[in-house]
């Protein structure tokens, strides 16, 4: 009988707690959809929202990031200098800043000081690590500048042609497509050589894109499009030199680069002729450009200020969002979701864990990207494989921060080659996996068009 | 009974004090505030960066007259009178970096006349080359090569002073198109682009929270001058006096040839007081947050005060005292910073809280 009362006892607790309330999902709207960047959340709204480093760093990741901050502003010299010495002997430009405008983006010109275009070249096929074939005499970028007394590899005109495109309702805008032509190459180019134009891009939220787990990113992956939204994602693994490995491609416009620190040292080397310790040859290696260059000490950046550049792009802050109540924005992000144009740019992301950084550590994030390459149709491709990236494909673009390019750029330019002068251009621009979305948004009237835009310029 | 009504009066009590409680603060924006921040934008555009703007264009006017005298008759007096140009315009420029936003950053004219360091290999390179050095070839060359530093190396010479006998033909071209590059493709366009269309960042500014396309509101144009102002406290404090001071490393100093780093930086900090306090007899930032706070307006006020002053017990150039003088040097720095937490905090709360339109 004793037993019974027990079990009896034992059978009402349960009964009773199973009648306590369970904890549910958090819901969507308890969370502040300002907090684009999660802890690494900056509210800026002027000109240097792009450049502030995340909230609540100590004293010492404080200073790292401030030196590394001046070092991107640093203009570098042709050596032989007592101070920043290494520029060239070929160069893109001679900082980081110049492309990277108020850590923002580049102007799509190519050949002035304050140009933000490149140009990457290969001739067809993969070479030994699955990677483009490099041109003997060239390498894999064309660097359009030299110290003075050295030849630059090449330069380039760039022309426009204009073409009409008409919505549903008869409107019509005009898209501008720019036509790039290799000029004066310093020595003999083979007549299979393929560019590529590569608009330096903005830095917002690098650190948090590191931190997003490859588990998450692979879980995006439809190779055989499983939903049948046409949208099928793949992600590009890359060879890196550095640590010798094959790693998953997350950085640069066709996810050919793993890690930030690669970025940022492959940028010194083929951007500026600036070598480090992770990339320790000269980009005009073996050329005939060398001839100029005396006194050179190797490598030209020194080991800590590579380090510290790297964790000034990691803890840039993200802007926040602006005027997230305002209806029409509220409006044009349900509309953003029906088109589907939310099946590459991601709104929402959870990255992974990082003790030795709390705002980048397991944030709730809003980047609108999946960091996969998609085939984006024939008007965007550069028919020049990268990798895994086939011609016809680019990695989707994370859109945090695209609503304040203006305010800190003067003009703001979109998509790869900076072609887009507005987001409504960069929209009709999307072809391939995106064309579906595209034609949809080409049905809607003209005001809930503007709606999308101002979502857009929100973020 | 007694008990109770006593309960009853403190409740009372405690009623009519709740009701002075939990007031929300000041946030009329119309009336008084709205006029007063009209004015101080107003007499921001107008009589701090388009006059100051314009000072620029006549000191870079000036500075080309004084290097045409000197091409055509090199001597000491000529070297003189450029010098003497050449440090003018540093002045009126080194104020304007008080208000480091809008085209000039937009167009680059912040870094094609004003980049360090100088590349000195390239500069001997270009003098020994016979390649063209008109202004538009000039305009061609990295910033680097372009703007104020490179011509303080020609007419102050690179460490042991400059002769007239040392300035040849070649340098003086290069030191003609250094001056043209500066006024024709930078100075000239920046006032342009605050005074006439299809730019007016003049009514920009006017017009912000009212139409204007690059503040939409006032409070994003008022967070943009605070944030600028910062920022130059940021860059004298925190980089152009720090790095040289604590590597004690007098080669990594802004204007090391001239002698001017220490006016440099002073001009710089007086440049954000000019924002502050206003210009011209127009109203500055001092008299809104006057109209609503006036104890941060006077803590602020004696900040900038203290900060532009303690410049003065550095009594050796900066080249020098970063050996010599090293506890002023670390005096004003902490004064920039004071300035700078002041600035980021105080004041830039103060404009998310009162300027809400």
């Amino acid at each position: 009988m004793k037993k019974f009362y027990i079990i009896l006892s034992i059978g009402i607790l349960v009964v009773a707690f199973n009648r306590c309330n369970k904890a549910e999902d958090f819901p969507e709207s308890g969370y502040d959809e300002r907090l684009s960047g999660g802890a690494a959340t900056i509210f800026d709204a002027t000109s240097h929202a792009l450049t502030n480093a995340m909230g609540g760093l100590n004293e010492r990741d404080q200073r790292v990031h401030e030196i590394g901050d001046q070092t991107f502003d640093q203009t570098f010299v042709a050596p032989p200098s007592p101070i920043f010495t290494g520029l060239g002997p070929v160069f893109n430009n001679i900082s980081c800043v110049n492309c990277h405008r108020n850590d923002g983006e580049g102007i799509p010109t190519a050949g002035f000081s304050n140009s933000g275009l490149l140009f990457r070249i290969s001739q067809p096929g993969q070479d030994a690590n699955g990677g483009p074939v490099a041109i003997p005499g060239f390498g894999t970028q064309i660097q359009d500048k030299a110290v003075l007394g050295a030849q630059p590899e090449a330069i380039f005109n760039i022309s426009y042609a204009d073409s009409m495109v008409t919505y549903t309702d008869g409107s019509s805008i005009v898209l501008t497509k720019p036509n790039y032509l290799l000029q004066n190459p310093y020595t003999s180019l083979p007549s299979d050589y393929i560019l590529s134009p590569r608009l330096a891009p903005p830095l917002v939220g690098m650190g948090l894109l590191e931190n997003i787990p490859e588990t998450t990113i692979l879980s995006f992956v439809d190779a055989n499009d499983k939903n049948g939204d046409g949208i099928t994602g793949k992600a590009n693994y890359i060879y890196n030199e550095y640590t010798k490995r094959k790693e998953l491609g997350r950085f640069g416009l066709k996810a050919n680069t793993s890690t930030l620190a690669l970025q940022v040292a492959t940028a010194y080397q083929q951007d500026m002729g600036v070598t480090s310790y992770m990339q320790h040859e000269e980009s005009a290696d073996g050329q005939s450009q060398m001839n100029g260059v005396h006194g050179d000490v190797q490598p030209e950046l020194v080991d800590s200020l590579l380090n510290y550049v790297v964790f000034y792009v990691k803890t840039l802050a993200v802007p926040a969002r602006r005027n997230v109540s305002d209806p029409d924005i509220k409006q044009g992000s349900v509309l953003f979701n029906d088109l589907n144009c939310s099946g590459c740019h991601r709104p929402t992301i959870q990255t992974g864990f990082d003790q030795t950084l709390a705002q980048i550590n397991n944030q709730r994030i809003h980047p609108y990207t999946d960091l996969l390459l998609h085939d984006m149709g024939s008007a965007l491709a550069d028919g020049r494989p990268d990798f895994l990236a086939t011609g016809s494909e680019w990695r989707t673009a994370p859109l945090w921060g695209i609503g304040l390019l203006d305010i800190a750029n003067g003009t703001p330019y979109f998509l790869h080659d900076g072609r887009a002068k507005t987001l409504e251009e960069a929209i009709l621009w999307h072809g391939g996996e995106a064309q579906k979305s595209k034609q949809q948004f080409m049905q809607l009237n003209k005001a809930d068009r503007d709606r999308i835009v101002k979502f857009l310029k929100s973020l | 009974m007694k008990k109770n009504i006593f309960i009853l009066f403190i409740s009372f009590i405690v009623l009519a004090f709740s009701f002075s409680c939990n007031k929300a603060p000041d946030t009329n924006t119309n009336g008084n505030s709205g006029t007063i921040e009209e004015t101080v934008i107003k007499d921001f555009a107008n009589n701090v960066a388009l006059a100051q703007y314009s000072n620029l264009t006549d000191a870079a006017v000036s500075l080309n007259g004084s290097i045409v005298a000197l091409t055509s008759t090199s001597n000491e007096q000529n070297l003189q009178g450029a010098q003497a140009s050449w440090k003018n315009i540093r002045h009126v420029w080194e104020q304007c970096e008080g208000f480091l936003f809008g085209p000039i950053e937009d167009n680059d004219y912040d870094p094609n006349t004003d980049t360090w360091p100088t590349d000195y290999t390239q500069l001997d390179s270009l003098l020994a080359s016979s390649n063209n050095l008109s202004v538009s070839d000039v305009a061609n060359l990295p910033q680097s090569l372009r703007g104020y530093h490179p011509l303080e190396y020609v007419i102050f010479g690179h460490g042991d002073g400059r002769t007239p006998a040392e300035l040849t033909p070649r340098l003086m071209t290069y030191a003609s198109s250094l001056a043209g590059d500066i006024l024709y493709n930078n100075v000239q366009p920046l006032y342009q682009s605050w005074a006439s269309t299809p730019t007016n960042f003049a009514q920009q500014v006017i017009a912000a929270g009212n139409g204007s396309t690059k503040f939409t509101k006032r409070q994003d144009l008022f967070l943009a001058i605070v944030g600028a102002m910062s920022d130059i406290c940021n860059e004298v404090g925190a980089e152009k006096m720090y790095d040289p001071y604590i590597n004690t490393d007098s080669t990594i100093t802004e204007s090391p040839y001239s002698g001017n780093t220490l006016s440099d930086f002073k001009d710089n900090i007086i440049g954000l007081q000019n924002v502050y306090m206003g210009l011209n007899g127009g109203a500055g930032i001092k008299d809104l947050v006057a109209s609503k706070n006036k104890n941060l307006d006077n803590q602020i006020q004696s900040q900038i005060t203290a900060a532009v002053n303690s410049f003065d017990n550095i009594t050796e150039t900066y080249e020098k005292a970063i050996y010599t003088q090293r506890v002023q040097v670390q005096s004003v720095m902490t004064q920039l910073n004071n300035l700078k937490e002041l600035l980021d905090n105080d004041l830039a709360n103060f404009i998310r809280q009162y300027v809400l339109d």
